[in-house]
């Protein structure tokens, strides 16, 4: 009786164990293929001077960006910003602040607009 | 009489030699195995002559908006990338793994291997026509169910300037508001 239990499960796990390592093997390849999200446009990329303004390309990529700065902007709740207890920050310690003249400004070639 | 015999007889064949091969499973239906030249050539050239004989009254409307490749990028990048690539990609899984392969959508159309695509009007008519109505046991949907068509033309004017964008121009084209 037990020999033949023994002999059952021998005999199940002889089949469970390479299904389960072909199973993992299925896997293997890297799940970042299959991983959707919505990704922003990066727009920092973006050489206007090699841009021709009558390509439709061109066209739609410039109202990406812009719609999309527009919304960062947006974004932003003004309104909130009134209720703002200055009072507060009188304690702030202006020492450990980055200076703002340190930040690296991105400048294009663009003079008109 | 004797003529109607023999045409009698050789349908019966015909017949059964036919149920012989659909009940004995010995057609082998894998995508990891390819059909033979005939096989392959009988149902290409059916299916192009069906696209092309439905598609050819399609009034192709103008594909220059820039708009459209707005619209029709972001639904390119979540409906089609996936089997028909993007700009600098080479394969995915499902590019791989399909049979027929799907064709990669970011190389001109008249670089493509095998059939004709006729010219740009034609090529869009025939784009329009296969996103809205799919193709039966390819594994291309019919988005039509889904999606009317004026989302399907925006696809179609992306598709369009796809072979020409670059994987930067690509990003932002299809990126999400």
């Amino acid at each position: 009786m037990k020999t033949n239990f023994i002999k059952t499960v021998g005999k199940i796990a002889l089949i469970l164990v390479p299904a389960i390592t072909l199973s993992m093997n299925a896997s293997a390849h890297d799940p970042k293929m299959h991983a959707k999200k919505a990704e922003k446009a990066d727009c920092s990329k973006m050489d206007h001077s090699k841009m021709d303004m009558k390509d439709p390309v061109a066209i739609a990529m410039m109202k990406k960006c812009m719609n999309q700065s527009k919304a960062s902007t947006d974004d932003m709740d003004h309104s909130k910003m009134n209720d703002m207890d200055q009072s507060k920050m009188k304690d702030m310690d202006h020492s450990k602040m980055k200076k703002t003249g340190d930040k690296k400004v991105n400048k294009d070639n663009h003079e008109n607009h | 009489m004797k003529s109607l015999k023999l045409l009698i007889l050789l349908t019966l064949i015909a017949a059964i030699a036919a149920g012989a091969v659909i009940y004995s499973g010995v057609v082998n239906v894998a995508a990891d195995e390819p059909h033979s030249a005939l096989t392959y050539w009988l149902l290409e050239q059916t299916r192009e002559n069906s696209i092309q004989q439905a598609s050819k009254n399609i009034e192709v409307p103008d594909l220059e908006d820039p708009e459209l490749l707005l619209s029709g990028g972001v639904d390119y990048n979540f409906m089609c990338s996936s089997c028909h690539l993007k700009p600098g990609q080479t394969e995915s899984d499902m590019s791989v793994g399909l049979y027929p392969a799907p064709p990669n959508l970011t190389i001109a159309a008249q670089s493509h291997e095998g059939h004709e695509h006729g010219d740009e009007t034609q090529s869009d008519r025939k784009n329009f026509w296969v996103i809205k109505h799919g193709i039966k046991a390819s594994g291309m949907p019919a988005w039509g169910k889904t999606h009317d068509d004026e989302r399907i033309w925006a696809m179609v004017a992306f598709i369009k300037r796809l072979p020409t964008l670059t994987p930067e121009q690509y990003q932002v084209l299809t990126a999400v508001e």
